[in-house]
């Protein structure tokens, strides 16, 4: 199981497929036509790059649709795109594009320099609901020089193009006379789309799903037309509905497959799985103002308390990789040698007595000051993480510590968590990080009291670091600035940094050409194609 | 009769009058209960990608920061004036949202609701005739075993059962969605066809536990009509029995059957919240739910206001209805 998983993992096939064509004996010129269905969990409610904040819906936005500037390579570095290159003026403070000329929207209107203004100009409107607008930040002006050139001027940081690579460009012909507020709410997003990306759009129907067609017209060098005749993203709410539309053939590719399902479509000889690292991890944030997670020896002990290869195999069934600190194996700065703390109960309790957590009156909890080792981990809904939180809570009680799970409303959890008060002992979530591994809303000393600073944890060398990280322009000097930064935290666990998620998708063996990495399963979406005769 | 006619318009516009405060306290009992409940759609960007900053903004503009009764009165003022506002995930009007929704619950509960009667009325009926027989056996130990099932677990029997790959493409039916991929591509025939066919899982999951129930009703009440004089009289005249079970019989037993639709119409309502996420249909109750899930008041609000209307609809139908197949009630 755990092989056969690995070779998953590597976004191998297991066994061969039943079929009798082989898929490299197929001409590329016979890959052409067919529609995919792709089915996932979630609903994508809108095609408005203004607004949209969830992961389906952005690869949709900027893989199928529309087009972003620059794309990321494997390396994630950033690569031509829509813009063609690019040049930064020495002292770093301008950046021009150059554009493709050869891009139209769907409509036939050319994509210009003007677009990409009107994009930029409405991103930074404080009155567009534009969720990442950090990114652009220390962008300050635009200025078309002409129809396919256009000048930035900004402040040097880190990893100055990463915006470009997530903002779709919108177009200014179509919406340029919408008010700024009323943006978030224009049919543009959610009934009448008009793009410029491989696909074209066909239809929306609300809660169910979204039809797009091949762009004919898209640039030769850069795939040109993609293979599908069409490609159709339905939603379907229910775990088990999808997963029997994907056996019965109604749906080809079933994303981020629930990781008990992963058996069955390994078993099943019309399926098979791909999987690649993914920037989710799940945690465990300590409340450092409650009286137990003060001391970073004691969160250390805790952790060292916490078998976490076995909870991956118990509850992602291998997908997964557990976690030293906050950079995982999907960034190009994972340094795989530094080991997450191991799983040592003996020596956590050590560590605890040490701190003065005594069970003293033989009921099996430690205390200190009269105060017993007891509190309450919260979690939302999510099975994988009520099961987690159960893991936990038995981890735990064998080094005398009591976690009481609680399972809550995600929103009210969240809530309760950003709150400046702080509701909670601890909590278990997972969420997803950005390519960009600024994250001093959560780990900087003078941003305890915002939303994000969970934990109130402060650490002024931690602070220095993580500011030269933003600042550093330089991947050597950031790769070290990085790895300090997870050695820091993996020191000082204010977090348990648990796994970073190994996000699996589960296809039929006709679905060909899907090689998904860290960007994501759409990223390659113009070279799948539909073997047929296969299952 | 003339005058029976105007009581009956004078009851009807009674009821819609009494229909306004409920629904005012409807709406207003939810926008306090969903407000209480901790997070709104702001809470919803929880993302480490998203600065704070912005989410307070986006808070703001929502007018989420205001004080509760403001956007309670806000809120009002614009939906008696029929501006439904927003909705914050799905970003686009109410309305729309009400409009694509709306007429996929009506039609699945509308096939369930005849369902319910016609197969459990049939079936009830069936059972009474054949007394203590076995077929009234197993026709009682089934409908129990059907009531006693949670919908949403029949309807993930159904699907495992209808897509299987064992099963011979003749026999297999669509397990979600309201239409097929390629429905744009379908003559008006093979359209109605393919709508059809969706229908038919959700349908029986919505209804089939509320048939069961339908049917130990029907088999009750036709017991006792069968045991009333008038059917003796009947009988004893020399009426085929064909004849005095479907003509006195079954007419008389459907009378407090009728009023049952009342109570099934709030049933198949709630019911649809967990039989829409099952099967993928698009419609109210799956809006509802994420609406709820995402905090997105405008379309809690609004979907609730509109259940509101249609179950107190349905009750003024039947006591309408009631009143038609019963002159004793008329005349009161």
């Amino acid at each position: 199981m755990a092989l056969a998983l690995m070779a998953a993992g590597c976004g191998g096939e297991r066994g061969a497929a039943p079929s009798a064509v082989d898929p490299a004996d197929v001409p590329e010129a016979e890959r052409y036509g067919g529609t995919v269905v792709v089915g996932g969990l979630g609903e994508i409610q809108t095609m408005n790059a203004f607004v949209s904040s969830d992961y389906m819906t952005d690869q949709v936005q900027a893989y199928v649709l529309f087009m972003t500037l620059l794309r990321y390579d494997e390396r994630l570095d950033p690569a031509p795109y829509l813009a063609r290159g690019w040049e930064v003026s020495p002292d770093g403070n301008e950046v021009v594009f150059e554009l493709r000329t050869d891009v139209r929207w769907h409509d036939g209107t050319p994509t210009t320099a003007y677009d990409v203004a009107f994009t930029f100009d409405r991103v930074k409107d404080p009155d567009v609901p534009y969720p990442s607008r950090s990114s652009f930040d220390n962008w300050e002006t635009a200025e078309v020089l002409g129809p396919h050139r256009i000048r930035f001027t900004l402040r040097p940081h880190a990893d100055f193009l990463n915006g470009w690579t997530a903002l779709p460009i919108m177009p200014r012909h179509i919406l340029k006379d919408v008010p700024p507020a009323e943006l978030a709410t224009h049919p543009f997003g959610t009934s009448e789309p008009i793009g410029n990306g491989p696909f074209r759009f066909v239809e929306h129907r609300p809660g169910d799903r979204w039809t797009f067609e091949a762009n004919p017209d898209f640039p030769e060098e850069l795939g040109g037309r993609p293979y599908l005749d069409r490609l159709v993203y339905r939603v379907i709410p229910n775990e088990t509905t999808l997963f029997a539309e994907l056996r019965s053939g109604g749906v080809h590719m079933y994303v981020r497959v629930a990781p008990e399902l992963v058996e069955q479509v390994i078993e099943d000889p019309e399926l098979r799985l791909v999987a690649f690292p993914f920037p989710n991890y799940s945690f465990i944030a300590w409340n450092s103002r409650r009286p137990f997670f003060e001391h970073a020896a004691v969160r250390r002990a805790l952790t060292m308390a916490i078998d976490r290869e076995e909870i991956v195999e118990a509850v992602r069934h291998g997908l997964a990789t557990p976690a030293a600190g906050p950079v995982g194996p999907w960034h190009w700065a994972y340094d795989s040698a530094r080991r997450p703390l191991p799983h040592l109960p003996d020596s956590a309790a050590v560590l605890l007595e040490r701190a003065g957590w005594v069970d003293s009156d033989g009921d099996d909890v430690r205390e200190k000051d009269g105060v017993r080792f007891s509190f309450e981990l919260a979690t939302n809904e999510s099975r994988e993480r009520r099961s987690i939180a159960e893991l936990v809570q038995r981890y735990l009680a064998n080094v005398g510590v009591e976690a009481r799970p609680r399972v809550r409303e995600h929103q009210s959890l969240v809530a309760d968590v950003t709150s400046p008060e702080r509701r909670f002992d601890a909590f278990l979530l997972s969420w997803q990080q950005g390519f960009v591994l600024d994250e001093r809303d959560q780990w900087a000393c003078d941003r305890i009291g915002r939303p994000l600073q969970f934990t109130s944890y402060c650490n002024p060398v931690l602070d220095a670091v993580m500011d030269s990280i933003s600042q550093s322009t330089d991947r050597s000097d950031q790769g070290r600035l990085l790895r300090r930064y997870n050695e820091l935290l993996a020191n000082d666990q204010p977090f348990t940094f648990l796994y970073v998620e190994r996000r699996a998708d589960a296809l039929r063996r006709s679905l060909q050409g899907v090689a998904p990495d860290f960007r994501g399963e759409l990223a390659d979406v113009g070279s799948w194609w539909l073997l047929e005769g296969a299952p | 009769m003339a005058s029976g006619g105007c009581a009956l318009i004078r009851f009807a516009l009674r009821r819609l009058l009494q229909a306004v405060p409920i629904l005012v306290g409807i709406v207003t009992l939810i926008f306090l209960l969903l407000h209480l409940a901790p997070g709104d759609a702001a809470t919803a960007y929880f993302n480490p990608n998203v600065s704070p900053e912005i989410i307070d903004r986006m808070r703001e503009n929502l007018g989420l920061d205001r004080p509760i009764h403001e956007q309670y009165f806000r809120w009002l003022r614009a939906f008696f004036t029929g501006d439904f506002g927003y909705s914050f995930g799905q970003h686009r009007p109410v309305s729309a949202v009400l409009a694509d929704a709306l007429p996929n619950t009506l039609v699945l509960s509308g096939v369930s609701l005849v369902l319910i009667f016609v197969v459990g009325c049939a079936v009830g009926a069936v059972q009474a005739v054949r007394q203590y027989s076995k077929l009234d056996n197993v026709l009682t130990f089934t409908s129990l075993f059907v009531y006693s099932m949670p919908g949403f677990w029949l309807g993930l029997m159904l699907i495992l059962a209808f897509s299987s790959p064992a099963l011979p493409d003749a026999l297999r039916l669509p397990i979600s969605g309201v239409t097929s991929i390629g429905y744009e591509f379908m003559g008006p025939l093979g359209k109605l066809l393919d709508r059809a066919r969706h229908l038919v899982l959700p349908s029986v999951a919505l209804g089939i536990a509320s048939a069961a129930g339908v049917a130990r009703y029907m088999r009750g009440s036709m017991l006792e009509v069968i045991g009333q004089d008038y059917i003796r009289t009947a009988r004893a005249k020399g009426l085929p029995e064909r004849q005095v079970i479907l003509k006195h019989a079954l007419r008389n037993a459907l009378v407090p059957i009728v009023s049952l639709l009342g109570l099934y119409v709030p049933l198949l309502f709630g019911g649809s919240v967990v039989i829409e996420v099952v099967f993928s249909w698009p419609g109210m109750g799956r809006a509802l739910y994420n609406a709820i899930l995402g905090r997105d008041y405008p379309v809690v609000m609004a979907a609730s206001f509109f259940f509101g209307v249609l179950v107190l609809a349905a009750n003024l139908v039947v006591d309408l209805l009631y009143a038609a197949v019963d002159p004793r009630i008329r005349r009161a």
